[in-house]
């Protein structure tokens, strides 16, 4: 029925420089739909949320909102009638606690001038009440202290509390425990069909999208591919709509062939690592798991270099013995890092995807003392299209081009130079289906020509598909090795917790 | 070997369009103001601020400053003129000048890099700790000493023929350190540590080598700005070096919105204290009161940096 319709989008288009982010693009939302949205890295979909929650101005088409074209030049605007947006990168002051940031710009003040902090609880606390997702949230917690899950559903409030219709989530499952996010998918089903709030659902998780969600619109290359009915929900159908072929097999064939050891760590000790021993041998991604905080980062780190330890030995192909180890040394042996948190520990803002790519063996790429542009490009060029990178002109900076994308970047930096062994710390987080195949390909093609990969990861998943031996570590400490059959759920649960 | 990357000065042009417009101005106010001595004059005036500006524009890249550097220099220059009267060796005090620049920025990043505190707290300190041993030496009056006649070739002869000393030294000098930071490695990696300390880190870039190399190049500047000083004014005033402070730091960031816009760099450091050299030139040629110069040089910087800022408004990310 027309009178349903509560948000539609007509021929949107949006483009950042070169880059056409969103091409001609129409939709329409009923009232009470749980719309997931669903598409690769690049595909758009975050442009066109910003766009729906005020934060972009479409270059042409328009956003029809209740019946009424929209004209939005700030979010605000947009979320005082209504659309509410929750980004992937949540937006709270740290220091605040959760009832100062769910009225943080509305503060409620007595004789206009001073803060009125009861009016304040009250507020929250009725605010709370009407919309019980978290009825043991504390309020008066400062948000740095809460955990991720808490962190969604004071955001979650926030914008609650500005009567909205719509609420738009981006990723919010991406930091999320299983059980927190087992939480937060009550709360949103409450909401929706309890208190009928329209919800646009991005995530890259298809399982808990086709789970949550009635309608799921499907984007590619900034076009909408389109919107399926949940009695027509079909995880391959989508997968093929998303990026145009089929996935028969997720991870690539494990490979029993390992050659001679690579790295072997002795009795790494620090505050918070007890006696870590384990090795890695041609041919074989070892994973690393356990729960958030158990020690697989500072593991790594210290191997890496980028954090030191108190005792321990690192031992590279029995050839050389390290008692302290520095990031340029390790890079020189062969063994480099890929970070996970990109925009921490790898994006350079102020370089061009040129530079980004060629900055972490620059020196042993080029030898003479004055860089040649020209010879630089053609170099990243090369080497960023055996992983398929997209982007539409090296000059440009990694701010206009997709999550994924930008890890492919920083995966080809590293990979500009020979390795030995690589490690890689959660990289394939928040990013989308098809690159998340091409990295699991390219890791796979690695250890084929003999070298090493130690494998960080977040989702047990990923460690049951794609290691050959996994680790387990509870509270600083290696608590099991398996292999082969043994790469189970079951034992690898058992032993980290 | 320089080359100079013409797309990229007209896509943010402001900063040369207000330079041409400025020229303009000037040159109808003033029929001297194009002639050949003016135009030397200007750039004898921007050569000691220029060699400067080359300096900071290192520190700033990786991330780091210095409020300290002009009261070095008018702290080395003092100090060279005592020893010069003493009859030291002009060339060895020259020298000394220069090791003395390289000196003061060690002990600068000393207690920014190994100790810890905060550039601009830490430079304020060693600031005004300069300015104290210039009153020390010259009990608040202007020095003046005994010197050999050739003390004033660098700051006021000319070599080659037309070209004065001090501006063949700043051309030298902005030549070196434009291909340093555009074209070779260190460069590369200042801009890695200035962008993102901790990937920088994470690529095997040892921020604090690169912190110190930058704050030893800009001592070295401090010393040689000192040198062609003391071989301009063969005095020392006590305030000598301070009125640099302001212009050198605003043509830094002047020169952050041209050329590689929201980052501090060479070639616009370079134009902007041009400008704001011109600018005090012109208004003084057109009979303007000197006093002038500082609101003009302000509107400059004010509407050259808002440009980048209307630019990028409702454009999302990408536009720096």
């Amino acid at each position: 029925m027309k009178e349903n319709i509560i948000l539609r989008g007509v021929e949107l288009c949006k483009q950042f420089g070169a880059t056409v982010a969103v091409n001609n693009l129409s939709f329409s939302l009923e009232k009470g739909d749980f719309l997931g949205l669903i598409g690769e890295n690049g595909a758009g979909k975050t442009t066109l949320i910003k766009i729906l929650g005020g934060e972009y101005k479409p270059d042409r088409g328009k956003i029809i909102y209740k019946g009424r074209e929209t004209n939005w030049d700030t979010p605000n605007q947009a979320l005082k009638k209504g659309i509410g947006i929750v980004h992937q990168h949540l937006l709270y002051i740290p220091e605040f606690t959760a009832e100062e940031n769910i009225f943080l710009g509305k503060e409620y003040v007595t004789k206009k001038i001073l803060l009125d902090d009861k009016s304040l609880s009250d507020n929250a606390n009725s605010l709370l009440k009407q919309f019980p997702i978290y009825p043991s949230l504390n309020l008066k917690e400062r948000v740095s202290n809460m955990s991720p899950g808490e962190r969604e559903i004071v955001e979650i409030l926030k914008i609650l509390s500005y009567d909205s219709e719509i609420l738009i989530l981006d990723e919010p499952t991406a930091s999320l425990s299983k059980n927190e996010a087992e939480g937060l998918f009550n709360s949103l089903i409450f909401l929706n069909k309890e208190k009928s709030l329209t919800i646009i659902y991005i995530s890259h998780k298809l399982d808990e999208t086709i789970d949550l969600c009635n309608k799921i619109m499907v984007m590619r290359n900034g076009e909408n591919m389109g919107i399926i009915n949940k009695n027509q929900f079909d995880k391959g159908s989508i997968i093929k709509l998303m990026i145009n072929q089929d996935i028969q097999k997720f991870y690539p064939d494990k490979s029993d062939k390992v050659g001679s050891i690579i790295i072997e760590v002795k009795n790494l000790t620090t505050d918070k690592l007890k006696d870590i021993n384990f090795y890695v041998k041609e041919g074989e991604i070892v994973g690393l798991y356990g729960l958030m905080g158990a020690g697989m980062s500072n593991v790594i780190k210290c191997i890496f270099g980028v954090e030191t330890f108190n005792k321990g030995i690192i031992n590279i192909q029995n050839r050389k013995e390290f008692h302290k180890t520095t990031v340029a040394e390790m890079v020189n042996e062969g063994v480099y890092l890929i970070p996970g948190d990109r925009d921490k520990y790898g994006i350079f803002t102020s370089f061009n995807i040129r530079e980004n790519t060629t900055i972490a063996h620059l020196k042993y790429l080029f030898h003479e003392v004055i860089l040649n542009k020209n010879n630089e490009s053609k170099v990243a060029h090369n080497e960023l299209s055996k992983i398929h990178s997209k982007y539409a002109d090296l000059n440009q900076h990694l701010d206009e081009i997709s999550g994924g994308n930008q890890q492919k970047i920083i995966i080809t930096r590293w990979l500009m130079r020979d390795c030995k062994l690589l490690i890689v710390d959660d990289i394939t987080v928040g990013i989308d289906i098809g690159t998340k195949k091409d990295i699991y390909n390219l890791l796979r093609e690695l250890t084929k020509r003999g070298k090493g990969i130690i494998f960080v990861s977040s989702e047990i998943n990923e460690i049951i598909g794609m290691a050959d031996r996994v680790y387990t570590m509870r509270e600083g400490e290696i608590t099991a090795e398996f292999h082969g059959e043994e790469i189970n759920q079951k034992n690898i649960l058992e032993n980290i917790l | 070997m320089v080359k100079i990357n013409y797309k990229n000065i007209f896509k943010n042009n402001e900063l040369l369009i207000a330079f041409i417009v400025l020229v303009v101005f000037f040159s109808i106010g003033s029929n001297r103001f194009l002639c050949i001595e003016n135009i030397t004059n200007i750039l004898r005036n921007s050569s000691i601020t220029g060699i400067l500006v080359l300096g900071l524009v290192l520190v700033m890249i990786n991330g780091d400053f210095d409020l300290s550097f002009a009261s070095a220099v008018g702290l080395l220059n003092i100090v060279g003129l005592v020893l010069i009267d003493r009859g030291m060796n002009m060339w060895i005090v020259f020298l000394l000048m220069i090791i003395g620049g390289i000196l003061w920025s060690l002990f600068n990043s000393f207690l920014i890099i190994k100790i810890g505190i905060h550039a601009f707290i830490a430079t304020i300190a060693t600031w005004n700790i300069s300015k104290g041993l210039i009153y020390w030496i010259n009990k608040g009056r202007t020095f003046y000493g005994n010197y050999p006649d050739n003390l004033v070739f660098i700051g006021r002869r000319t070599v080659f023929g037309v070209i004065p000393v001090n501006v063949f030294i700043f051309i030298v000098i902005a030549i070196l350190l434009y291909v340093l930071v555009n074209k070779t490695k260190v460069g590369r990696y200042l801009y890695a540590i200035g962008s993102n300390k901790q990937a920088a880190e994470y690529v095997g870039i040892n921020s604090n080598k690169y912190r110190y190399l930058a704050y030893i190049l800009h001592g070295f500047c401090i010393g040689i700005a000192s040198v062609v000083l003391c071989s301009k004014l063969a005095s020392g005033p006590a305030s000598a070096g301070e009125g640099y402070l302001i212009t050198v730091i605003a043509s830094v960031f002047l020169g952050a919105t041209v050329f590689k816009p929201g980052f501090v760099n060479v070639g616009g450091g370079i134009l902007g204290i041009l400008i704001l050299t011109v600018i005090e030139n012109g208004l003084i040629m057109v009979s303007v009161p000197f006093y002038f110069k500082y609101i003009v040089q302000a509107i400059i910087i004010l509407l050259s940096v808002s440009m980048i800022f209307i630019k990028s408004k409702g454009q999302g990310p990408g536009i720096v």
